[in-house]
């Protein structure tokens, strides 16, 4: 019996210094090299990436972010002390990220990051995203599009300028191609966020996280529009057709104010209300096309009655979209030279181009064709081509105006070339000021200017700067700064080769013995 | 009986043999008014560079400190004026020792050594609380700092989530 408890007791001791020792042992595997080495350009694209670590260790995950942005699945292979990575073959020019996550012998994970360059450092590595997404976004948008201006100012012009429905079809279709065109911007916008396969419309992280951009609620507002707008067409009374429809047109307005590279310029009174002309007014021109190209084809007898009171209200109208129109390229441009220089002042100048030619299609409307009707009524035909050609030249400015989806306005280029990004970090114990320039997607510039709590200058021996992107898997890179003749901190050409929400952490050595550590994120676009 | 203690020896070495990656007090817990033999575990070099010089920052309400020589190592200590007056056996010690370093010496990185001094824990240290000691560990390429303490309010953990945490040990009340 006492053979047996001292066993126990023995057994219970033992067990006791086990655990005791053991959260003692902790070993932490370290990184000493890497072939390619960390920040390294190598002129040809490596077949395998060599992690050698201090100790043995057991990779869990290892994930490569291509110079495209694309996640890339590669295959690991622990050798004692080193993880073999295996790359794809095809990667592309450019920077790409190597994010390891190994267990060292007692289990502690361990993490980091590797960035090295083939060829070149990129500047311009954001998610380069496919010609085809590209092309149903670009697509989606323009059946939006013709969905609020031909049909939402279809009905309209029906209820307030026909008082009486012709052009049917055209307009119950554009809304049915504007409703599928909401949807389906709203699902791609999620898939070019994520950066999925087309196929990622498929799953709700694409539609979730479309629906935290601004343009979640623009496209309800024009689907709202559309809605209104089809069921306005039934309406059992003119007055209630009157009041639906200035609702759609409202909304269509709002549509367009609320999101886009114009509603987010300042001053935004300026540029929201010059969206919300621009939206309505063009919904009013546009939505008139197909009703008077209809009614000047039956030559029906009502088509002077209606062409008169349309040419009226035209004119202003005009006016207004012309107006708006300018007040918003001159907001976005800021200069001449960006029309040429600029993929999105070349839109613009094509776009112009195309509203010219269409001024002077209104225009002999107006002064020629419609007289022309008015003096000898079967003379219908010149009006109908001409109203005809300027609803395919409106579909074709639609076409180009949704190619500014994918080009910057100058006006943020130049904010973003000019304006290093700036980050405040600030503590009871110190205060840190850190200039990123750019401040884009590409080879990046830190400052680091280090200040005590109450501003005057914080003397550290050394300063070193930690990135991560926790949202793309990158794990912390880690680079030494160096003190500049102008008294800041250094650190020169930190790839960042991926646009999102950077974490940056700095340690400053005060003393051999004491450090400070700040931390703040900021956004990389 | 033989085979208990045999039993015994098996789990502190079956404990103790994974490869210690930080440098790490020996002894996790101390009272404070006491004596506490302070033994510096370095179980590696910096990133595969071999160990020359460790040094050991005393941390305030410690005094009494007396290192113990190393051959082959040059032993230094740093002395200076203590924030408080502190009673030593009757007698009120302001200054003393406030840093002590080994240097001369190589401890390769596959290799284990450790450094001890012997320190008194004055009862101005507050129990249930942990005092770091911050080591920095010169190699001949590079330098590994184990100075991170946390934040006030946060800990958890032996290491604090820290990649280069200050050794540290456990404050009990006095006994």
């Amino acid at each position: 019996m006492r053979a047996v408890a001292s066993l126990v007791v023995t057994g219970l001791v033992a067990l006791l210094l086990a655990l005791c020792l053991a959260t003692s042992a902790h070993a932490h595997a370290v990184l000493i090299a890497a072939e390619p080495a960390d920040g390294s350009v190598v002129t040809e694209a490596p077949k395998t990436v060599v992690l050698r670590f201090n100790e043995a260790v057991a990779p869990t995950a290892v994930s490569l972010l291509d110079a495209a942005g694309k996640p890339r699945d590669v295959t690991i292979r622990a050798v004692d002390q080193s993880v073999m990575v295996t790359l794809p073959a095809d990667l592309p020019q450019g920077t790409q990220v190597v994010s390891y996550r190994v267990v060292s012998q007692d289990g502690h994970p361990v993490a980091g990051s590797l960035l090295f360059s083939i060829g070149v450092v990129t500047g311009s590595a954001a998610p380069a995203g496919d010609g085809v997404l590209h092309a149903l976004i670009w697509l989606a948008r323009l059946g939006l599009y013709l969905g609020l201006f031909a049909g939402v100012g279809g009905v309209f012009f029906a209820a307030w300028i026909g008082q009486g429905p012709a052009g049917e079809r055209l307009i119950m279709w554009s809304l049915a191609i504007g409703l599928i065109g909401a949807t389906a911007s709203l699902a791609l916008q999620g898939v070019d966020l994520l950066n999925l396969p087309i196929m990622g419309v498929l799953t709700w992280a694409a539609w979730a996280s479309a629906a935290g951009t601004s343009l979640f609620p623009a496209l309800l507002l024009a689907i709202a529009a559309m809605l209104v707008a089809a069921v306005a067409w039934r309406s059992p009374s003119f007055s209630a057709a009157w009041i639906s429809t200035a609702i759609a047109m409202i909304c269509v307005g709002l549509s367009l104010s609320v999101s886009g590279h114009a509603a987010t310029a300042s001053p935004q009174w300026l540029t929201r209300t010059a969206l919300f002309i621009h939206g309505v007014g063009l919904a009013f021109w546009m939505g008139a096309l197909a009703p008077l190209a209809v009614l000047a084809w039956q030559r029906k007898d009502s088509l002077l009655r209606v062409l008169g009171r349309f040419s009226m209200l035209a004119v202003p109208a005009v006016a207004l979209v012309a107006l708006s129109g300018l007040a918003l390229a001159v907001v976005q441009l800021e200069s001449f030279g960006a029309l040429i220089d600029t993929g999105y002042g070349n839109i613009l100048l094509a776009k112009l181009a195309l509203v010219s030619l269409l001024l002077t299609l209104a225009a002999l409307n107006r002064l020629v064709f419609t007289p022309a009707v008015a003096r000898e009524f079967h003379r219908t035909r010149p009006l109908q081509r001409s109203i005809a050609l300027e609803f395919v030249l409106m579909i074709a400015i639609l076409g180009l105006v949704a190619l500014w989806r994918f080009t910057p306005p100058p006006r943020l280029l130049a904010m973003s070339d000019d304006v290093p990004l700036a980050v405040h970090i600030h503590t009871d114990a110190a205060m840190f000021q850190v200039l990123i320039a750019p401040g884009k997607v590409g080879p990046n510039d830190f400052v680091l200017q280090l200040m005590n709590g109450d501003a005057s200058p914080f003397a550290a021996k050394e300063a070193t700067l930690t990135l991560s992107l926790p949202d793309r898997g990158i794990e912390p890179l880690e680079r030494s700064a160096a003190l500049g003749p102008d008294g800041y901190w250094h650190v020169k050409k930190v790839p960042l080769p991926v646009p999102g929400r950077w974490h940056m952490q700095i340690d400053a050595l005060v003393t051999d013995f004491r450090k400070v550590t700040l931390e703040d994120d900021f956004e990389v676009r | 009986m033989r085979s208990n203690t045999l039993l015994i020896a098996t789990a502190a070495l079956l404990a103790a043999s994974p490869a210690v990656a930080h440098i790490t007090l020996e002894g996790k817990q101390a009272a404070v008014g006491s004596y506490y033999k302070a033994v510096f575990a370095v179980p590696h070099g910096c990133a595969g560079s071999a160990t020359i010089k460790i040094r050991v920052q005393i941390p305030e309400g410690v005094i009494g400190v007396k290192p113990m020589p190393k051959p082959g190592w040059t032993l230094d200590t740093v002395t200076g004026k203590y924030a408080a007056q502190y009673d030593y056996h009757g007698a009120k010690l302001a200054e003393g020792v406030k840093e002590v370093a080994w240097s001369g010496g190589k401890l390769s990185d596959q290799n284990y050594d450790e450094f001890v001094m012997q320190t008194f824990l004055t009862d101005t240290l507050k129990p249930n609380t942990t005092l770091y000691f911050p080591v920095v560990q010169e190699c001949e390429q590079g330098v590994s700092r184990w100075i991170d303490v946390p934040a006030e309010g946060q800990g958890g953990g032996h290491d604090h989530g820290s990649k280069t945490p200050a050794p540290g040990v456990k404050l009990l009340p006095k006994s």
